[in-house]
């Protein structure tokens, strides 16, 4: 039997790194990766849907060409050829982790791996020894029971194979898998409508910059909107989905179901190794991604806490750092979130929302892209960029971008935050001109009331 | 005419005490038999009711500062009607403790410095903590430069005229200590500075040891702050009797399955004894036997007390009071019972009168329901032992050269050996023993 200093279970965005880190360190590791290197993210997540975003996007950019003076007579949308050329990225990329791995010398099982004791794992029958073990399996999508299973009726793995867009579509989850992927369909002509069971699509940000998103989509990308009611009584077809919503009877070429994900474990036997799952089937850790069990870390979707690619490869670092190491170390877990939706979001930090939940005394600051030189420069006027700071000791506390860049514009604020800048420190910060990113300065301003591109709250 | 709202007196002994909480708002309506505050005194929570009607016009004095008794602490009257804005305590206490009050003579003693630490706190960490600037001397310039530093001058040796701090001293102490390596953040220096912490007895934690807001906030978190009024008390008292009462401990165990079988058999009949109940009545039985233990002594005379007062500690959130059963020597186990009943309930409720938690002779500490093997008590000063009772739980034990499984129940007193010798104290614990597990006892008292 082979044995590694680490084994890694999972080559998406928490596995791969912790592999070449711990490599690295001067571990001997192998990675075990049951279907394609790079996970989730790269094959059916981030990445595919950030090529099919770029193709709308452009597809919408020459649309709108004319406010150039640009004359485009006949653009077409070959979705089929957007699809070849995704494949074709994400295969490069593919290749670039195999490539990477291979370079760090990370060995590769390709099988699903099970427990046999806490130190050897079983791949394809095959043993591995294992002193160490990181756990990376990720999530998958949750196919709720209430939906029939037909070929019209799929979630985003399967969507993102399909090489022609139907005509009409329904979204059934408000999050921001089902938007982002509502905008994009929407901006290829497709007719789309999300049905949400909550109050409100992507109800984890603040009201103001929810409103933003929502009222763009509904305007100018014509998606219909329909929240706080459940889609019953759905069937499908050869000729299509139907379901009613509220006593609407609704109906589509294709229903998308976005309702969540849930971690993977089966197959694991976890149990072997003296590990079990919580309530929500999660793998619980702390903050040195360490588990239960001594010798065995987990990260990623698959802890559950925050489920996202960037995230996992932070939890993947310090998890293979303190596997390897002797002094352990936190992971960070001031988190940026982006959704690229049209308009893109970028959040980071405590919401206002949140911080009225703690009780806590915030004072905030917004500045709108209309008021911007470069915004009015190239077209792109929609949406804000926000600061909520605290309101005794003026330091960064959150901050969320809706708008044009918006998942660009959001790094300058996490870095800020976690620097734990203040207000006043952010706003004397020369930015340079005519920039997006000159928005954080002058919402800085805006925070102290002391705007220079905002008309004052009270004329003078 | 603004009518003064007044600091009651509770009890004979209380000089002094702190407004837990303003119940009203300045402003607020106020009708009579509202409750305008709660006071925390010695033993106790206290509510305090208005005896008029009108508006609370002002708070004189904010929540957490001692005051004396009898001082003024707000006002009361028709809305727009003129506050006094010297208030005038009653009768001016001699200002042994008056730091931690404001002044009754300042015209806004609203403003909540944080309260100084009591003198008498050698034990406590030094921590971050930048001294209220009181009696320093320090030149303008260099109070200045502190400031912006976010230091504390109080650490700095002056060289000016009579030790006089001048901001060259300031600068050589920056120096010194290396100020200019120091890393902070931006948000944790300003946070720092609003509360008046030295960041350079802050430790960091960050990459490179950059101070961030976690170790500021940190550093606030152990800043030394006031006991409360209640846990001084305890905290003397308890010494006290430590430091002049030489404690020694004897051990039992009873066996209480027959008392508890015979209990649940009363309980499904609808009698309300507790557990508690019996102890105590055992005690009390035990005590008419023994004067010795309870007695008291100033280490010269020795008193035998003619009554039984009995202490029956209860637990509190805030800590610990114990509420008296006064002369229990003349009640029945269903008076005990009920008496019981009745002051722990308002015990809980904070709504015991100071007399009602004074004047024990002997007290028991009943731990039962907090599951544990076995403890000693501190003797309450002036008595002369206490009795602490554990949890009983089912033991294997030997019985007639066979093992059996029995409700077993251990109690250690803790006597003054000034008072009573160690003999005296094994008879007076296994007296109490038997009595528990006299079966015929209980019968001819429920009967």
């Amino acid at each position: 039997m082979e044995t590694f200093d680490v084994v890694v279970v999972g080559a998406g965005p928490g596995g791969y790194p912790a592999a070449i880190r711990a490599a690295q360190l001067g571990a001997s590791v192998a990675i075990v990766e049951k279907e394609q290197l790079g996970g989730t993210c790269l094959n059916w997540g981030c990445i595919p849907t950030k090529t099919l975003i770029a193709g709308a996007d452009a597809f919408a950019r020459i649309k709108h060409a004319e406010i150039f003076g640009i004359t485009v007579k006949g653009a077409v949308m070959d979705y089929a050829a957007l699809i070849e050329r995704k494949d074709k990225v994400v295969g490069q990329m593919r290749a670039g982790i195999g490539s990477l791995l291979a370079g760090n010398g990370v060995k590769t099982f390709t099988g699903a791996a099970g427990f046999v004791d806490r130190n050897t794992l079983a791949v394809n029958n095959i043993r591995v020894g294992a002193k160490k073990i990181i756990l990376a399996t990720g999530s998958t999508s949750a196919m709720p029971g209430f939906l029939p299973k037909h070929e019209r009726v799929v979630e985003s793995r399967r969507f993102l194979e399909m090489t022609k867009l139907p005509d009409t579509m329904i979204v059934v989850g408000g999050g921001f898998i089902g938007c982002e992927l509502a905008c994009m369909a929407a901006m290829l002509g497709v007719k789309v409508t999300i049905v949400e069971l909550l109050e409100d699509i992507l109800l984890l940000l603040d009201p103001d910059v929810r409103r933003e998103v929502r009222s763009h989509m509904e305007k100018e990308l014509a998606i219909r909107v329909l929240t706080g009611k459940a889609m019953e009584n759905i069937a499908a077809d050869s000729t299509g989905v139907r379901g009613t919503v509220g006593g609407e009877t609704l109906t589509a070429e294709l229903l998308l179901s976005a309702v969540g994900r849930r971690p993977v474990t089966d197959g694991l036997q976890l149990e072997n190794a003296g590990l079990k799952t919580s309530e929500r089937g999660l793998i619980e850790t702390d903050d040195y991604c360490r588990t239960k069990v001594a010798n065995i870390f987990a990260v990623g979707d698959v802890t559950g806490k925050i489920q996202l690619a960037h995230y996992a490869t932070a939890q993947g670092l310090a998890a293979a750092e303190n596997a390897v190491n002797t002094k352990p170390r936190k992971h960070d877990v001031l988190v940026p979130n982006v959704i690229f939706t049209a308009p893109e979001i970028g959040t980071v930090g405590l919401s206002e929302e949140d911080a009225g939940k703690q009780d806590r005394a915030v004072k905030t600051g917004r500045f709108r892209f209309a008021g911007l030189g470069k915004g009015l420069a190239t077209g792109e006027t929609t949406g804000f960029v926000k600061w909520i700071a605290d309101a005794a000791t003026d330091q960064l506390i959150g901050a969320a971008a809706v708008g044009p860049h918006a998942t660009e514009l959001i790094a300058e604020a996490t870095a800020a935050i976690r620097a734990e800048l203040t207000v006043a420190g952010l706003g004397r910060t020369i930015h340079a001109h005519p920039t997006f990113s000159e928005s954080w300065m002058e919402a800085a301003h805006a925070v102290h009331g002391e705007s220079i591109h905002a008309p004052p709250k009270k004329r003078r | 005419m603004a009518t003064p709202i007044i600091m009651p007196k509770f009890g004979q002994m209380t000089e002094e005490s702190a407004i837990v909480e303003w119940c009203k708002k300045e402003g607020d309506k106020v009708a009579k038999g509202d409750i305008l505050f709660t006071v925390e005194t010695d033993k106790s929570v206290m509510d305090v009711e208005s005896f008029e009607e009108g508006m609370l016009l002002k708070i004189a004095v904010p929540p957490g500062v001692t005051v004396p008794v009898q001082s003024v602490v707000g006002f009361l009257g028709q809305p727009g009607e003129a506050v006094p804005a010297v208030p005038v305590a009653r009768t001016p206490v001699a200002p042994k403790k008056t730091e931690a009050a404001p002044s009754t003579s300042a015209p806004k003693p609203v403003a909540s410095a944080p309260s100084p630490i009591p003198a008498s706190a050698p034990a406590v960490a030094p921590a971050p903590v930048a001294t209220a600037p009181g009696r320093l001397k320090i030149s303008p310039r260099a109070r200045a430069l502190a400031k912006e530093a976010v230091i504390d001058p109080a650490r700095i040796a002056g060289t000016g005229p009579s030790g006089r701090i001048v901001e060259k001293d300031v600068e050589a102490f920056l120096e010194a200590n290396r100020y200019d390596q120091l890393r902070i953040s931006p948000a944790a220096k300003q946070l720092a500075a609003a509360e008046g912490l030295d960041i350079l007895m802050i430790q960091g934690s960050g990459d490179t040891g950059r101070i961030g807001v976690d170790d500021v906030k940190r550093a606030l978190a152990e800043r030394p702050r006031p006991m409360s009024k209640m846990r001084q008390i305890i905290a003397q008292r308890l010494t006290q009797s430590v430091l002049t009462a030489p404690h020694f401990f004897v051990t039992v165990e009873v066996d209480m399955t027959d008392l508890v079988n015979y209990r649940a058999e009363l309980k499904a009949k609808g009698a309300p004894y507790t557990v508690t109940d019996f102890i105590s009545q055992a005690v009390v039985l035990t005590l008419r036997e023994f004067p010795d233990v309870n007695s008291s002594t100033d280490g010269r005379n020795i008193r035998w007390n003619s009554h039984l007062h009995l202490g029956v500690a209860v637990s509190l959130e805030q800590g610990l009071v114990v509420p008296v059963i006064r002369n229990a020597e003349e009640l029945t186990l269903a008076e005990l019972n009920g008496r019981a009943k009745d002051l722990a309930d308002r015990a809980r409720a904070g709504k015991l009168a100071p007399a009602e938690m004074t004047g024990s002779t002997f007290t028991i500490s009943n731990m039962g329901m907090l599951d544990v093997e076995n403890f000693t008590a501190i003797i309450n000063p002036g008595e002369s032992a206490i009795l602490a009772v554990s949890t009983t739980r089912p033991k294997p034990v030997v019985r007639d050269d066979q093992i059996v499984i029995r409700s077993i129940m251990k109690m250690t007193l803790s006597s003054d050996h000034r008072l009573v010798d160690g003999a005296m104290a094994a008879r007076f614990v296994n007296a109490v023993k038997q009595k528990l597990e006299d079966m015929e006892l209980w019968k001819r008292l429920t009967s």
